[in-house]
Order: structure tokens, then sequence, then C-alpha cells
């Protein structure tokens, strides 16, 4: 009995020196859901909201498809969302979005009409359980166009036209780095796996830290992935189809060639997607904590790509939400699309063309010369008056 | 020292004199008139006369408005327009001279006035009269509204009453207000031809409508609609309850006038049943507001008397709904004043377009740059009387949740 006793003491001093010469270590918080490593998206106008609320009985489900016009050169030309929000729960609503807008319309579906003011689109009525309420948007390219996920450039090349699209979302972020535990951020990876699988928002997370926690000097490079599909044509000339990722490891621009003469038309979406590629175990693995069981992987790897995963995952849901929705933690998505907009029509187009009304440049060349023959003899004969 | 006291005396009274007399030179005067039908309709003209005489006399209580680097009290300019367009102008006109910086109306004649008023850049506010086409955003940049539209009243009513599979009888007076409230409904149901049983026009202000009445029980018809003055849907219910045709009758605002339970007094029961659509007086936040507002309304101006008593003997009082509206134009003007902080009309007109209030019954009120209506079609209610007081039905999403306004005492 007292032999046992003297082995617990023992037992127990020994626990409390290991305890003792153990780092210390600390919970940090992963990214997400949020922070957005940026204020824009969502879009803001230039006047403060006040009044605009969302009472916690309202779910919103927010669908944005942001349609940009680029000229010739692929630079947004106009800028228009279409927004509808499924609103459920009943009570009186009142919503404010703010944004650079132009102008805004009812959009197909909605149970209400959008009020305008301005920088805000306003929604205010009473909601039975559910309403749908669909805005066209018009915005004002100069001020939006800057936030668009895409960037795109148009140039004629020797035999027809080359299109560059650019991920325009990357924006540098800190990171931390220490000494973790390979099981912890093995499981935390599968955890953030499954939110990106599902296509669902982060839930917060933390890490255990043993030691410094430190910031890396330099900041990681963190982009939204996104899908991106489209079509280029030259003129008349045979389109070129292309399907690509930009982003999620994979490189961030992409360039496509199609021959043929003309004005170039590019038709194009991109949609944020979450991460898939960088989440992926390694060694066709089933899932990460399988991969560290089989293999011993740098702690330094899990972390940064844990983290990282993290990042690009909140960028994307960033862009979902374009124009913003009124309930913070609603479903957002957002499909952009861009097109070559039509060449603005010409003057002369408005003329009467063929020979029906007698007109014609060379009529018209000579009606401006009678006016302008005209005008100047009643002026000699006002001056002589 | 006697002088000397003496002097200090008098220059200490002088000081306040002064003082007196200069803050109140400071404040500067607008004029905002109110164009109403005293002689034509008086409940109307009285109780929108109120509402603003309310706001305005609270707000120069209180130091009155401040535009830019002054403040203004601002007075209310009493003119009637005998429910004629042509008054309404040359009302207008002389509102105008006086320097209005705007114009609240129930809305007579306001097809004609809203353009000598849009000259000066003068804002009309309509407060009662919810035909669909006297106020355009786009088409008339001047001219606002505090009240139900008859467009959301239409279509409210088209959604109630579609899916109770009752065949309505669409019943209007040949007056204006029927013509208009007539054609909204048209468009309200024309979707849904199955749930009209027929289409009628009345004569208003004929008391006697028994042969119409029957023709309209012939056509299979299991319910009214009747869109008139308050004497039409009198002349409806009397003419159906003494042939004893126990059909609803529904009817627009006007169905809560005091003049249809004044004219049936002799048989309360037949006004039992009578629904009619308006704005809710209560926003979601509870009756608090609205009542604090008709405390103040009552004690300063006393209940607006229907004239009538339940079953037990209680008089029976009218909810000061229209006085609200004309309460809150005021508080949306004021505001609008503020933020153009400045009191030329042009200014002021587009400020309008920008600003919310909370109005008296708890709820936001404003406009924006594409509507001038301060009550939306979702704000409309139906209410049913019984005991010649009314109360929101139970059967529509809205109305359900609203609470009963005490109208006894």
């Amino acid at each position: 009995m007292r032999r046992a006793l003297l082995g617990a003491v023992a037992a127990a001093l020994c626990a409390a020196a290991t305890a003792a010469a153990a780092p210390p270590s600390q919970d940090v918080v992963l990214p997400g859901p949020v922070p957005y490593p940026t204020p824009n998206p969502p879009l803001a106008g230039k006047t403060a909201i006040t009044g605009g609320f969302t009472r916690y009985v309202f779910h919103i489900r927010n669908n944005e498809r942001v349609l940009v016009g680029v000229d010739e050169t692929g630079s947004p030309s106009s800028v228009r969302v279409r927004q509808r929000l499924d609103v459920g729960g009943r009570g009186d609503y009142q919503f404010a979005i703010s944004a650079p807008i132009e102008d805004v319309l009812r959009g197909p579906g909605s149970d209400s009409e959008p009020g305008l003011r301005a920088d805000q689109v306003l929604w205010a009525g009473f909601s039975p359980g559910r309403k749908v309420l669909a805005a066209d948007v018009t915005l004002r390219p100069g001020d939006a166009a800057q936030y668009l996920p895409v960037r795109l450039g148009l140039e004629h090349t020797g035999d027809g036209v080359t299109l560059t699209v650019t991920n325009a979302t990357v924006t540098p972020e800190f990171e931390y780095a220490g000494t973790t535990r390979q099981r912890q951020i093995a499981s935390l990876l599968d955890r953030t796996r499954r939110f990106a699988r599902a296509g669902e928002r982060l839930i917060a997370g933390y890490a255990t830290f043993y030691g410094r926690v430190r910031q890396r000097a330099q900041k990681a490079q963190i982009e939204a992935p996104l899908r991106v599909e489209g079509e280029l044509r030259a003129g008349s000339g045979k389109p070129v189809r292309f399907s690509r990722m930009l982003g999620d490891g994979e490189p961030l621009a992409l360039q496509v060639h199609a021959r043929g003469e003309g004005t170039p038309h590019v038709m194009l979406t991109a949609k944020p997607v979450p991460v898939e590629r960088l989440l992926r175990p390694p060694g066709s693995a089933p899932t990460w904590t399988v991969a560290v069981k089989r293999r011993t992987l740098p702690g330094p790897f899990l972390l940064e790509r844990l983290l990282q995963s993290r990042m690009r995952l909140v960028r994307a849901d960033q862009y979902q939400t374009f124009l913003a929705n009124p309930d913070a933690d609603g479903r957002s998505r957002s499909v952009y699309v861009y097109e070559t907009a039509k060449a603005p029509r010409q003057q002369a187009a408005a003329v009467p063309s063929g020979d029906d009304e007698g007109g014609g440049p060379l009529v018209i060349l000579l009606a401006i010369g009678g006016a302008i023959v005209a005008a100047g003899a009643g002026l000699v004969a006002w001056a002589h008056s | 020292m006697r002088r000397g006291l003496f002097l200090l005396v008098g220059l200490a009274l002088l000081a306040a004199g002064c003082g007196k007399s200069s803050s109140s030179s400071d404040l500067g005067k607008l004029t905002v008139a109110v164009d109403v039908p005293v002689t034509g309709s008086p409940y109307v003209a009285q109780t929108i006369r109120q509402g603003l005489e309310l706001a305005t006399a609270n707000l120069n209580a209180g130091g009155g408005v401040r535009a830019g680097e002054k403040s203004y009290r601002i007075d209310v300019k009493l003119y009637d327009n005998h429910l004629s367009a042509r008054q309404a102008v040359e009302n207008a006109r002389r509102a105008l001279d006086t320097n209005a910086i705007a114009i609240v109306t129930d809305g007579t004649g306001v097809n004609a006035t809203w353009q000598i008023a849009e000259r000066e850049g003068v804002p009309i506010c309509i407060t009662y009269d919810g035909g669909s086409g006297l106020v355009d955003a786009e088409t008339r940049p001047n001219v606002f509204r505090i009240a139900p539209t008859n467009h959301g009243i239409a279509f409210r009513y088209a959604e109630y009453l579609i899916p109770k599979k009752l065949k309505v009888a669409l019943l209007s007076d040949d007056s204006a207000y029927g013509s208009e409230g007539a054609a909204d409904l048209e468009r309200a149901f024309s979707e849904n031809p199955e749930a009209v049983a027929t289409k009628l026009t009345l004569p208003a202000g004929q008391s006697d409508l028994t042969p119409q009445i029957l023709r309209v029980k012939r056509s299979g018809a299991t319910a009214l609609l009747v869109w008139g003055q308050p004497p039409t849907i009198a002349a409806v219910l009397s003419a159906a309850r003494s042939s004893g045709w126990d059909v609803p009758v529904y009817a627009p605002p006007t169905g809560a006038d005091p003049f249809i339970r004044q004219q049936l007094a002799d048989h309360p029961e037949w006004v039992d049943g009578l629904t009619f659509a308006s704005g809710r007086m209560t926003a979601e936040v509870g009756t608090a507001p609205f009542e604090s507002f008709q405390s103040q309304y009552e004690s300063t101006y006393g209940a607006d008397k229907v004239g009538v008593k339940t079953s037990a003997g209680e008089p029976v009082i009218q909810p000061p709904e229209f006085a609200m509206y004309a309460y809150d134009f005021a508080h949306v003007l004021t505001a609008a004043i503020i933020r153009a902080a400045s009191t030329d009309p042009k200014k002021i007109t587009a400020a309008l377009n920008q600003v919310t209030t909370q109005g008296a019954n708890g709820d936001e009120r404003g406009f924006n740059e594409h509507n001038h209506e301060g009550v939306v079609d979702d704000d409309v209610y139906f209410a049913r009387f019984h005991d010649m007081t009314f109360a929101p039905v139970p059967d529509d999403p809205l109305s359900s949740t609203l609470p009963v306004i005490p109208q006894t005492g």
C-alpha cells in the first residue's frame, strides 16, 4: 500500500515535470468564414445605409448573374446585375443594398417593386412566409469594374485575335507559421475538404500551436479559384471553345487564340468555386488523416496547405456576393458573364437606306450644304436690314 | 449704489428682451398649403388638416426645422377645393403665390395642379386618393402619396378573394373614385375571369339600389366587391340586407367611412360582416406608436366620433388613419428640408427621394427615385365590421398579425 502510494506520488511529480518542460500551447483561429481579406465585394455605394435592417426572422438566398459588357480591347463597358433574393420568414422587411448604382428595374419573377435611392436599392414590405425580390441593377462601370473577378484582354495578332483571361482576385494575406501536431492539421484539412466538397461556407476552426507563433515574412498570394468557360471568335472565323480553372494550384491566367478577320466576339462565364485540387490528399490517400498515417508529411507543408486552402475558400465565398445579401449568413451564389458589347450604331445607320425616300449620303451632304448657304444668306440679309 | 442697481436691472431686462426678440426674428417662416374638400367631404378635410397641423405644431414647438444655417417654423395654410378640380387649380396658384414649399391634398385636381406646382419645383403630397395614374415618379416627379393605392388594394383583393372560390360581383359607382377603382379591379381580376360573376356600374348618390342588387344576385354572385363613395356602399348594404341576402360585401377604404355606419345606425346588423381594405395602422413593432399618436391627436382635437354606439352603448370613435398620413408627410418633408439644407422647393423635392423617417405607426416612411408611394401594396390589410367597430380579418397573412385598434370611448 505504502509502496503504491509512493509510486503514485512519483508518477505525479514526473508528469508535472514533463508538463513544465513542454512548450506552451495556444489555440489559433483559422481563416474563415469571415472576415474577407478586402472590403469589396460585396460592392458599396457612396451613401451610408440608414434604416435598412434585416431581422433574424429572415433567411435569404441570394442568386446573382453579373453581366459584363466588354469592348474590343476586353475592357468592361457596362456592368449589370440580375439579383434574386428568395426571402424566407414572415414579417415586415426593409432592406437596402448599397452599390455604385445607376438604375434599377424590377426583375423577372419579383413579387415586389425595387426602390432606388442614391447608390441604394430599397426593398420594403411584408413577407407572408416566402417572397421573391428580383431586380435588374445597372452599375456605374467605372466604379464597379475594379471588383470583377476576371480581367480580359483582347489583342489582334497576325492571323486573328488573342484573348487573355486573368484571375483578378489575387490578394496578399498574412499567414501563420509554427509547430503544430500533424494529426490535428490533417484532421482539419479533412474537415475543410468536406466543407469545400459540399459547397458550404466554412465554420470557424482552431489549430493548436506549440511554442512561438510566427507570422511569415512573405505574404501568401491568395486567389478565389474560378471556373472559366467560354468561346472566342474572330469575325466570321471558327469559334474556339475553352474551359479552364484559374487558381486552386492551376495557372492564374489563360490565353486563347482564334483565327479570322473582323471584330472579335467573346462570351465567357466565370464562377467562383471551392478549392478542390489543393485539398486533395497526397499519394491517392482517401483522407489527409490516412495520408499522414502512411507516411510523415512535413509539418510546415500541412499547415501552409490548411491555411492557404481556407483563405482561398474565404476569397471564393467573398466573390459569391457581388451585390450584398441583406442576410449576412444567407447563402449567395454569383455567376459572372462577360460578353463583347455590340458596337454602337453609327449615325448613318439611322438614315433610311436605299432609294425609297430619295435619301442617301449625297442628299444629306447637299441638304447640309443648302442649309449652310441659306443660313449665310439669312445672316447677310439680317445685317443689311 | 441704488442708481447702479437700477441700471444693472434695467440692462438685464433689456438684454433678456433683446434675446427673446432676436431669437424670434431669427426664425424664418415656411408655408405648407393644405388643399382639401372642406365643404365637399368635411371628415376627410378635417382629418388631413389636423394631422398636418399636429405634426407642424410639434416641430415648431421644438424650435422649427433647420435648413442650412437657419431655422424655420412651418405654417399651415388651408384651402378648400370643394372637391372641384377647377378650384384646386385656383388654390394651387394662390398657394404658389404665397411661396408655399409644399402642397398637401386629398387628391382633388392633382391631374391639373401637378404641372403648375412643378414649374416652381413644389412637391404635392396626396394623403387620401389612391387613384392610379395620379402618382408617377417618372412623369410627375413632384407628386408623392402617402395613402393606400387603388392598384395595391385591387390586387390585394384579388389575392385574398380568388382562393376563396367566390363568384365576385365587381360593382363600382359612376363617380371618378368609382371609375378609377373599377379600372384597377378589372386589371387585378383579368387573369381569373372565372372568379368574376358580373361587373356593374351603379349610379352614385342613389339611395335605392334594389333593382341593381337583384340583378347581381341573379348573376350567381356569392360576394360583392363595391368600389364607390360611402353612400353607394351604404345603399348596396341596405338593398342586399333588406332583401334578406346575406352576401359578404367587400369595399375599399371608403368602407370605413363613418357615413356608412351613420346611415345604417338603425340596422347595425347590416354593417356586420362588411369588410374593407386599407393601409394598416400599426406596424410590426406593435400598437404603442399608433396609440401614442392617436392619444396626442385626440387630446389636441378630440376623438373623431362616428356618431353611433356599440350594442353595449359605448360611443364609437374613428381612429385617425388619414390624419396619420398627413402627419407622416410633414415629417418626411422636414427630413427633406434638413437634407437639402435649403428652402428651395426644387431641392426639397429632390431630397424627398432620399429620406426615410419613422411614421406615426412606427413603420418606416419615405419615397425613392422610382417610387413616390409612401404606402406599399404589402401594407394593405383587410378589416371586418362587427358591432359597429372593425377588426383585422384572421384569414389573411398580414391582417392576422395585426392587433385591434380600440374604437370606443
